[in-house]
Formats: structure tokens, C-alpha cells, sequence
């Protein structure tokens, strides 16, 4: 009876050791996949065209070109969002300081008033600039909100189930994400609903490899409830500008920072 | 009749450029001017009864606005200054006044980066500075109240000044530096569209109203001057601000045999902070208002000084509805000798002002469609101003706007009492290029 315990604590503890080794292996591959996503280089720079179409297939465009600037690595980053279309919100500036342990700072610069804005945006599961991505799928999700598992490891890549620590703070209960062995690129989200349904899917549709860092060059975002999705085309993708702190501040909310924008 | 037809062109020509889907921007020369700007067509139905010119509507209007920009490089300083030049003018046909043209010019100026830590911006722009949300304490660049309270789009709250700015920024401190050689005054209502207290009519006064508004004299001395300091401690922002000119608003009586208002010298100090908090952004804001010719505040004809302080806050509450508190309270400075001073027949102010707004903004239909309102309210006057509107994106150039102005009031004399009878409800079609 007594070996049998031992022999009991022995398997249960191996079998713990082996659990953690593996929950470790997962933890990695989403830090590295973080990485891969949202902070390729020291700083980047792209322009954007999303492609939003309607369930009665309307669409609407928007473009923009992205500055971001990263203080730390897997840590705290700026964004310079500077819109070209539609026309009504040309030369309109978002701006997001992202912090991983606080709420994000945003401003928001409207030219015909010269008026910079603050802007109160603690839900970042919101549409952004109501296309199918949300907030959190333009400038990642923090790693710690949720809990990972690894589900599958075909030949390339590696299939993540993520469960929300807080299931009220969000409107999915869990997405799965899979992750490219080579390069640690996530290359599909897909998100289910509180019932378990699948309701939207984010999806790599183009990478490219640019200076070195493999990049997504098109993606799209699709939204089976509502069915409509979004296309984001990224082009002129470049890394390590050389990108200054103070171009992340109001003043080039008011006066867009040429130099980096028109390449 | 030629206004139904003038009106008819402007629909076909509104629905004739948004079903050609791809025009896009115009483009004049080799060099890619491009020329952006949009088409609309304005029409404000009145609710209200009162003397002013037209009783059916206080609001109905064409508008063409266009805009450019372009970075000149004819010699390699102005390409190494990173000069840039903006223009933008606006040309409408106003029915209220018969079919009116108007032409005006909103912006062209020459923006230049001599330094690292100097920018400058000559020429017609629009300056803005403070953190309320529709109130303003240290703002006092000119505000057109008129194409406010009648349904324009917000930016035509803002008039722009000819003016020079110049900016100047260090790691420990920002400054900004305006000069503006002439004054210019808020558009406030004069009786002809919108009715308004007239203590010289001893009420509300529409056409009847007679008072002039005198200027002041166009020279160096009546120059204006404002300066904002400003930095950054992480999260927060915060400023100090200094104002040297006149009262935007005409709050001094000239000559009241001649009915004669005009605009006091006004110098105001402030502060202000804004940044995270209570889960959302909380901002506060300050200025003592020197009204320098009524320093004592014991001349009855000329503005009290005094000290207004403002408390917002704003929160996202999820799921695209945010909401937007704010408390402004304002003190007449030396109210005892203003008491003093008043003759029988004066209209008495009170010494307090409490003033409490109120925005909600939700989005609904992938945002394509924006339900906002807007609502003053002060307990101490007994008035308010209810800004309801819906605007929907028919497509990425086309935008449907209603809205409605609705400011009331227990006595006539209140800022949005007084202002009771020019209540409407409005609708914009703009097609944007």
C-alpha cells in the first residue's frame, strides 16, 4: 500500500513537472509570437488600407499610415496613426501611448478645429474606426489576460487555446491561435462567443519577409455574426526609421511629421 | 423660385458626385495640388416664435468648402524650414439672407520648423487650447456663436484669427506664443436670425434690436497677445495660460444713450491639468478674469472680474457609448461694489454661476451611425440648452446629419434662456471629397 502511494506521488509528481515544462513551452511561444506581431524592429512604419464590406457588400475605405516606436521590447510602445481617407477625416492624428500594466493614453488631433482631444478608451475590444479588428487586434492584446494552452502542434504551427482570466471584460470566451513554427507569425485568430460559437476569425492572408523581420502584408478580419469583413493591406512596411520619442507628441499632433510620413 | 432652382442644382449635383463613386479628389497641375473639401446643403426648421427676420427657419444654406495644402520648395530654406502652406476657404449661399453669397477665407497660412525647438505658423488659422468640452476658460480665441446655436458643423464654432504662433519646445517646458494684431470678436447674435436679451429693448430683441457694437480702433496698442506654457508629467498634462486683449464678447456698455456696447480689455490667467483617472480622463481647469477697466468692479457698465473654474470628466463605457460630466463655476470677483453701483432699473446678475453639462455618444451600425447629445444645465440660472444629433454615413462621402438646438430658460436675461425662442431642428446633407 505504501509503495503504491510513493510510486502514486512519484507519477503525479512527474506528471506535474511534465505539465509545466509544457504550460512554460506555451508561455514562450506567445511571448515570441508577441514579438513577431507588434515589435518587429526598434520602430516601423506603414500605410494602411482597410477594406471594410458590409453584409450587403457596401464598402467603405479607410487609409491611414502607422508610426510605431517601441520604449521596450514585449513592454510599452507609441503609436502615430495619421488618416488620408475618407476625406472627411483627412489629416486627422490618433495617437496611443500603450502600456501594459496601465490603461493606454490617446489623443485625438482634429485639424479644422486645431483641437487635440483626450481620449477615454479603457474598452479595447472596440471596433476600430469600425472596421471588423478591434483595438486590441491593431496593437495587441496583453499576454497576461488570458490563459494559454497549447491545443495542437501539427508540422507548422503551433494551435493556442486562450481563455480570459476576467470573462466579463470581454465579449468572446476563448479564441484559438495558431502560430507559425518558423517564424512565430500568429497567422489565424479565431474567436468564439459566449454560447462557444465561432463568431469571428482573424486571419493572415500575405507575409512577407522586410528587413529581415517576416511581416504581414495582408489581413483580414471577418465577422460571421454580422457577415461582413475587413481587408488591411499593409504597404511600404519599413523597420528601424530611427524613429524619435518627441514625434509621439503634440507637437506633430499638429504638425504630422513629413519626414517619416512621405517615404 | 430661383431659390427652389438653385436649390434643386445643388441636390442633383450632391447626388451626381456620390453615385460617381470614384471621383475622388481633385487634382490640378503636375506637382499633385490636390484640392479636397466637400458640398453640403443645410436646412434648419425654427420651432420657436419671436421678431427675427424670417420665422419658418434660421437656417438654410449651400456650402462648398475646399482646401489644399503644399510644401514649397523654391529655395532650399524654405525646404529646410519644412515650409508648408494650408488654405482653405469657404463659399456658400445663404437663403436666409435672400440668397446671399458669402466667400470666406478659414485658413492660409505658412507653417515653418526654423529649429529643433521652434515652430512657427503665420498667417489665417484657427487657435485652440483648454480642456472643457463646449466651455471654454482660457480659450478666448473668437467663437461664432451664431452658426453654433443655428446647427453648423462644430468647426465653424471656431473662427479663425490672422494671427502669428509661435512655439518653442524643450524637454522641461513647451510655449506657445500668439500674437494677434486685430481683434477679432465672437459672431453673437444681433436679432436679425436669432433673437436675443437686448437690455436696451428691456428683453428679448429680434429685428427691433438697435444697439451698435463699437470695435476697438485697429492699431498696434489693441494688439492681443496669448501665452501657453505646457509639459507632460507621464500621463498628465498640464499648462499655464496667459491672455492679454479684449472680451471676445461685447460685455461693456459704451454709451448707453447711444446704445453703444463694446469690447473691455480683458486679461486672464489660468491653469489646467488633464490625464487618467477614476477609470476614465478627468481634467480642471482655472482662470482669473482681470476685466482691467473695471479692476474694482464698481463701474456698472463694464464686466466684473472674475474667477471661473471648470471640473470634467469622461469615461468609455463599453460597447461604443461614452459619456462625457463637466461643472464649471464662475464668481463675480467684487460683487459687493457691484451691488453698490447698480441704478433701480439695472438688471441684477447673481454673484455664482453653476453650470453643468452632460455628453453622451453612442455608435451603432459598425459606427456608421453616431447618436450624440449634448446637454447644459445650470441649477443656479434655471436654463439650459439640449444638442441632440444623429449622424449617418450613407457612405464613405456622404453624410446625413439631424440634429436639434434646444436651449430654454426660467428668465430671459440667462445665457440660454435669452436664447429660448431660436429652438430648431436641422438636417445636413454633405457629400465630401
Amino acid at each position: 500500500m505504501k509503495k503504491f502511494i510513493l510510486l502514486g506521488l512519484i507519477f503525479s509528481s512527474v506528471f506535474m513537472f511534465n505539465q509545466k515544462s509544457f504550460a512554460q513551452t506555451v508561455e514562450e511561444i506567445i511571448s515570441k509570437a508577441n514579438l513577431a506581431a507588434y515589435y518587429a524592429g526598434n520602430d516601423g512604419r506603414s500605410e494602411v488600407t482597410m477594406t471594410i464590406t458590409d453584409s450587403q457588400s457596401r464598402i467603405r475605405k479607410r487609409v491611414f499610415q502607422i508610426l510605431r516606436m517601441d520604449i521596450e521590447d514585449a513592454g510599452q510602445q507609441k503609436y502615430y496613426v495619421y488618416f488620408s481617407q475618407p476625406a472627411d477625416v483627412q489629416d486627422m492624428v490618433y495617437m496611443v501611448w500603450k502600456y501594459t500594466d496601465k490603461d493606454d493614453d490617446r489623443w485625438m488631433y482634429l485639424p479644422a478645429l486645431d483641437l487635440v482631444r483626450r481620449i477615454a478608451a479603457t474598452d479595447k475590444r472596440s471596433s476600430f474606426v469600425g472596421s471588423n479588428f478591434v483595438y486590441e487586434d491593431i496593437s495587441g492584446r496583453n499576454l497576461d489576460l488570458d490563459t494559454h494552452e497549447m491545443l495542437a502542434s501539427p508540422a507548422d504551427v503551433y494551435i493556442i487555446k486562450n481563455t480570459p482570466k476576467d470573462a466579463g471584460s470581454v465579449e468572446f470566451s476563448y479564441y484559438i491561435i495558431s502560430i507559425r513554427k518558423d517564424n512565430f507569425l500568429p497567422v489565424k485568430a479565431e474567436y468564439f462567443d459566449k454560447q462557444g460559437k465561432l463568431s469571428r476569425v482573424v486571419e493572415a492572408l500575405e507575409i512577407k519577409e522586410i528587413q529581415g523581420n517576416p511581416s504581414v502584408t495582408k489581413s483580414k478580419a471577418t465577422d460571421l455574426a454580422s457577415n461582413s469583413n475587413t481587408v488591411i493591406d499593409f504597404s511600404n512596411i519599413k523597420y528601424d526609421l530611427g524613429l524619435e520619442a518627441d514625434i509621439f507628441s503634440e507637437r506633430y499632433l499638429r504638425r504630422p511629421p513629413r519626414k517619416w510620413l512621405e517615404q | 423660385m430661383v431659390r427652389a432652382i438653385r436649390t434643386i442644382i445643388i441636390a442633383v449635383l450632391i447626388f451626381g458626385f456620390s453615385s460617381g463613386y470614384a471621383f475622388a479628389a481633385l487634382q490640378i497641375g503636375k506637382n499633385g495640388l490636390t484640392v479636397n473639401g466637400f458640398i453640403e446643403n443645410d436646412f434648419g426648421l425654427k420651432l420657436g416664435h419671436d421678431i427675427t427676420k424670417r420665422d419658418e427657419f434660421n437656417f438654410f444654406e449651400q456650402r462648398l468648402q475646399l482646401k489644399t495644402k503644399t510644401y514649397p520648395e523654391w529655395n532650399s530654406l524654405l525646404e529646410q524650414w519644412m515650409a508648408k502652406i494650408e488654405a482653405k476657404a469657404d463659399f456658400s449661399i445663404d437663403e436666409y439672407y435672400n440668397g446671399r453669397t458669402n466667400a470666406d477665407l478659414r485658413v492660409l497660412s505658412l507653417g515653418l520648423a526654423p529649429a529643433d525647438w521652434l515652430d512657427l505658423k503665420i498667417g489665417r488659422q484657427v487657435f485652440t487650447w483648454g480642456t472643457g468640452d463646449y466651455l471654454f476658460i482660457n480659450d478666448l480665441f473668437p467663437k461664432d456663436y451664431v452658426s453654433f446655436y443655428i446647427g453648423r458643423e462644430d468647426e465653424y464654432l471656431k473662427k479663425p484669427n490672422d494671427g502669428i504662433k509661435v512655439s518653442f519646445y524643450a524637454d522641461t517646458l513647451n510655449a506657445d506664443f500668439i500674437l494677434i494684431p486685430v481683434f477679432e470678436p465672437n459672431t453673437v447674435f444681433d436679432g436679425q436670425r436669432l433673437s436675443f436679451f437686448d437690455s436696451f429693448q428691456g428683453g428679448i430683441a429680434g429685428i427691433n434690436s438697435d444697439r451698435h457694437i463699437i470695435g476697438p480702433a485697429k492699431n498696434p496698442e489693441n494688439a492681443e497677445y496669448a501665452l501657453r506654457f505646457y509639459r507632460n508629467f507621464e500621463s498628465y498634462e498640464t499648462a499655464l495660460y496667459v491672455f492679454r486683449g479684449n472680451y471676445p464678447s461685447p460685455r461693456g456698455y459704451l454709451n448707453e444713450m447711444n446704445r453703444e456696447l463694446f469690447y473691455p480689455r480683458l486679461d486672464v490667467y489660468g491653469l489646467s491639468i488633464r490625464g487618467p483617472g477614476l477609470g476614465g480622463i478627468v481634467n480642471a481647469e482655472t482662470g482669473y478674469y482681470n476685466s482691467r477697466q473695471d479692476e474694482a468692479g464698481d463701474n456698472r457698465l463694464i464686466e466684473n472680474p472674475m474667477f471661473k473654474f471648470l471640473i470634467g470628466y469622461s469615461k468609455d463605457l463599453g460597447n461604443d457609448l461614452s459619456l462625457g460630466l463637466q461643472y464649471l463655476f464662475e464668481q463675480t470677483l467684487e460683487y459687493d461694489n457691484y451691488s453698490k453701483a447698480l441704478l433701480p432699473a439695472d438688471f441684477v446678475w447673481d454673484q455664482y454661476r453653476h453650470l453643468n453639462t452632460l455628453r453622451l455618444t453612442k455608435l451603432y451600425k459598425s459606427q456608421t451611425l453616431r447618436a450624440n447629445l449634448f446637454i447644459y444645465f445650470s441649477p443656479s440660472d434655471l436654463d439650459g440648452y439640449v444638442r441632440p444629433s444623429l449622424d449617418y454615413d450613407i457612405s464613405d462621402v456622404l453624410k446625413l446629419t439631424f440634429g436639434a438646438n434646444l436651449p430654454w430658460g426660467e428668465d430671459v436675461y440667462t445665457e440660454f434662456g435669452q436664447t429660448e425662442h431660436n429652438k430648431n431642428i436641422y438636417t445636413r446633407l454633405r457629400y465630401s471629397f
